[in-house]
């Protein structure tokens, strides 16, 4: 099976020609039960009936992997794929959406989920481009698409981008301060790319995670918008909620399922399943519809990421990656210099994916940034860090060459068509939207405090940041080989 | 008849020798494998010595060394999953830098004619590219992940920014640098079985592969607008098999090395033999024949790991065994 993870995601594994049941390291429990020895028959269907003495027969169970388990495995990470197919693909979204129609039919209409969609930007972008359509158009008819299939309400990431933004930009502030006395604040190294982090948690550990951003990924504090703030606003529990979010990445599938996402309490995960781009693409396919022949709607909601009161799309300067860099690049002029910048100087290094921006005001320390996209790129990074040779202030590192735009979940070229030029085209659509400093768009302040209570409190820490794990190598006599 | 005649025995290593490499004068071979110590080996008088001792680099086997095309830096890949580079001052020898990245068990090291560019590949199925910068820091250029399984070896063509790769997803694999990165340009596909090494002519328009199949192909390049008419796309070349030695080795072929100097193919075997084979004088360039010059049984007690031309005295030969001897031969063509 070809995998559609990142390519420093398919790195760390070692084997993924051998599926779970073959390689999988994961000890289980086994409840054994007191009596005498039975035995085990295997049937034609390949299952296993235990066959008591007294000739009573009992089917057995199957053991279980959750893709959790395999994230907090340092075994195979690409068989964790099969895992994920079953249980996030746009097959439960309509698992859920049927059975929001059952209970409809059977009366029983407070099980019901409320269902939600959020798309990301860059999705959309993908979208909008293989149907020819203007991001604001694809925008409406996406929410029509969905709403029709029973979907409630359809969201938008890059409005829970300003939080992420905001949140990047007032960490990296107090890391530069705190850096005189602590040597891990400074760089500080971008957040929001999931397969970025799961390489650094496999692989570098402790040594590289004290670096990392504590800020959620977009997809992330759109999940606990959802869960927390909308859910109380329209009266329901989290685990009433089905948060689907519609992502150019598959790495955000293991985003999603990390168990610091997950609410014990409720039982539920902020986004309970992540499909990608390609996959709202099959199901229009399914539906045998173009995006273009869907009817539009455009029902206004503050979290419909609506960058203007008039209900234009909104966007943020700085790329298709979130423009994390050109926000933190600012905001740290203004706040530390207490000086400005009209645009910032992308300096191209060793290739299209390593930029550096280097701000100099007159007497104070230089503020030097880059972005770092792509493995080869991270490498040197990640050794630079290693060596103590690191110059930067901040990095923007995200796994895809060329950034999120070029995420491996994103609709693939048509024939005749490289991939190169496609994504030429997805960039132009993604810069068609109007940029807007994320502190001025609509909502953002009012929700700051109806929710968070402000800026920097408790609240503000439990629902916008989180913490990364150094996964332990441990040493299997199955993972060697010669 | 042609002979490989033994000169000498180099006895030192404590554990099998993975891989024998000449420096770009012919002057020092270099030893590697299970002990984790790289040996110089040079002449003084008519005698092979040990000149240095290179340990504690690496924490796992060194499977392969590879010198720079100056001679005053080499090379080492680990099983620990780094490489070394060791400089070579006035004799002495001293490592400067150790490559990070690979996520396993590194299997072979070469670096570009122009030394400014260096191949790793690994178990974890990628081939790597690094720069080395001004100031001698070596930097990844490009992480290439084209071929499916364990990559076995990768080499720079003799002459142009090309790269060739062989592994056990059975391929060769060729990759140049595009836009903005490396990608492959051709896949060589004919071996049945792990493709362990590969070895370009003094022309580079040829290469020699060996095999677990038992097999040596060699595979003759074709320019675009060839008069042959064989089919190219766009400016790549075309690369055909166009020479199939079977029936002449028993076991796994290990190594291959092509003579730039006169031009014959050494081969070394799981079988314990050395063989030397040779291009008819009347060849089809697109249907050449080869024939075996010599095999020396019994070349080494156990499996040959690796061969390797004297790139300056042509007909003197090294070997590296399982059985933990470095071997130099004189070939005594008839």
């Amino acid at each position: 099976m070809a995998s559609n993870f990142s390519g420093a995601l398919q790195l760390t594994d070692l084997n993924d020609f051998i599926t779970p049941s073959q390689e999988c390291v994961k000890p289980v429990k086994i409840d054994r039960k007191p009596g005498k020895v039975a035995k085990i028959r295997i049937e034609d269907d390949g299952s296993y009936m235990e066959v008591a003495e007294s000739g009573e027969e009992k089917k057995l169970q199957k053991a279980q992997i959750t893709l959790n388990d395999c994230l907090a495995c340092s075994g195979c990470i690409t068989s964790a794929e099969s895992v994920l197919i079953t249980q996030q693909s746009q097959e439960e979204l309509y698992n859920v959406l049927q059975e929001n129609l059952r209970l409809q039919q059977a009366s029983e209409v407070d099980k019901k989920k409320l269902v939600v969609v959020s798309i990301s930007p860059q999705s959309r972008a993908s979208l909008a481009t293989k149907y020819q359509l203007s991001p604001q158009e694809a925008h409406h008819k996406l929410t029509g698409f969905f709403k029709k299939l029973g979907v409630h309400h359809v969201f938008d990431t890059s409005f829970s981008r300003n939080f992420s933004l905001l949140e990047s930009c007032r960490e990296f502030v107090r890391r530069y301060y705190e850096s005189e006395t602590n040597k891990t604040a400074l760089p500080m190294l971008a957040s929001s790319c999931p397969g970025w982090i799961c390489y650094a948690e496999k692989t570098h550990g402790s040594y590289i995670l004290p670096y990392i951003s504590s800020t959620k990924s977009p997809q992330q504090i759109m999940g606990s918008l959802v869960k927390d703030y909308f859910a109380a606003k329209q009266g329901q529990t989290p685990d009433l909620i089905y948060h689907v979010t519609v992502m150019p990445c598959y790495d955000k599938k293991l985003e999603a399922s990390r168990q610091d996402f997950y609410s014990d309490l409720y039982r539920t995960r902020d986004v309970d399943c992540v499909i990608t781009t390609g996959e709202v693409e099959k199901m229009l396919e399914k539906e045998n519809v173009t995006l273009g022949q869907v009817e539009g709607n455009t029902a206004y909601c503050v979290l419909s990421g609506f960058g203007s009161p008039d209900g234009g799309l909104g966007s943020h300067l700085g790329g298709g990656s979130g423009g994390y860099l050109e926000h933190v690049m600012r905001y740290a002029v203004s706040q530390i210099h207490g000086s400005s910048v009209d645009s910032l100087q992308y300096k191209t290094l060793r290739n299209q994916d390593f930029q550096e921006v280097t701000v100099e005001i007159e007497g104070k320390r230089p503020l030097k940034m880059a972005l770092a996209y792509g493995f080869r790129n991270i490498q040197n990074i990640v050794q630079k860090i290693k060596r103590g040779k690191m110059t930067y202030d901040f990095v923007e590192i995200m796994a895809c060459p060329s950034g999120c735009a070029n995420g491996g979940g994103q609709i693939r070229p048509m024939e005749g068509q490289t991939n190169n030029e496609l994504l030429q085209r997805v960039k132009e659509s993604y810069d068609s939207v109007p940029c807007v400093q994320p502190d001025l768009w609509p909502g953002v302040k009012d929700i700051y405090e109806e929710w968070l209570g402000g800026v920097d409190t408790e609240k503000a820490r439990a629902m916008l940041h989180t913490q990364y794990h150094g996964v332990e190598k441990v040493a299997s006599a199955l993972n060697i080989q010669w | 008849m042609a002979k490989l005649q033994e000169l000498m025995k180099l006895s030192g290593h404590q554990d099998r020798v993975w891989c024998v490499a000449w420096n770009p004068t012919g002057t020092l071979l270099a030893s590697c494998g299970g002990d984790k110590i790289i040996r110089i080996w040079g002449k003084e008088g008519d005698k092979w010595v040990c000149k240095s001792i290179l340990a504690e680099g690496h924490q796992r086997t060194i499977r392969s060394v590879g010198w720079s095309p100056c001679g005053n830096y080499l090379a080492s890949a680990s099983f620990d999953a780094t490489t070394n580079i060791w400089s070579r001052k006035e004799g002495e020898f001293e490592c400067i830098a150790s490559l990070e990245g690979h996520e396993n068990e590194v299997k072979a090291v070469s670096w570009a004619p122009t030394g400014l560019l260096l191949a790793t590949c690994s178990r974890d199925k990628s081939v790597w590219i690094w720069e080395v910068t001004e100031d001698e820091e070596y930097e990844c250029a490009s992480v290439i992940s084209s071929h499916t399984q364990d990559v076995k070896y990768a080499v720079w063509h003799p002459t142009r920014e090309m790269l060739a790769s062989c592994s056990y997803d059975n391929t060769i694999k060729l990759f140049k640098e595009e836009i903005d990165d490396w990608t492959c340009c051709n896949t060589l596909e004919s071996h049945t079985s792990t493709v362990w090494k590969i070895s370009f002519d003094q022309t580079g328009h040829r290469i020699v592969s060996c095999s677990d199949d038992k097999t040596l192909k060699i595979w003759q390049e074709y320019l675009p607008g060839n008069p042959e008419g064989i089919d190219t796309i766009g400016k790549e070349s075309a690369w055909k098999c166009v020479c199939t030695l079977s029936g002449y080795h028993n076991r796994v072929i290990y190594d291959v090395d092509w003579s730039h100097s006169n031009g014959l193919i050494v081969s070394a075997c799981g079988d314990e033999c050395i063989r030397v084979f040779r291009e008819e004088e009347i060849s089809d360039k697109n249907q050449p024949s080869f024939s075996l010059v010599c095999t020396q049984n019994r070349a080494h007690s156990q499996d040959v790991n690796s061969v390797a031309w004297n790139p300056k005295e042509p007909g003197l030969l090294a070997s590296g065994s399982d059985d933990g001897d470095v071997k130099l031969w004189e070939v005594v063509l008839d």
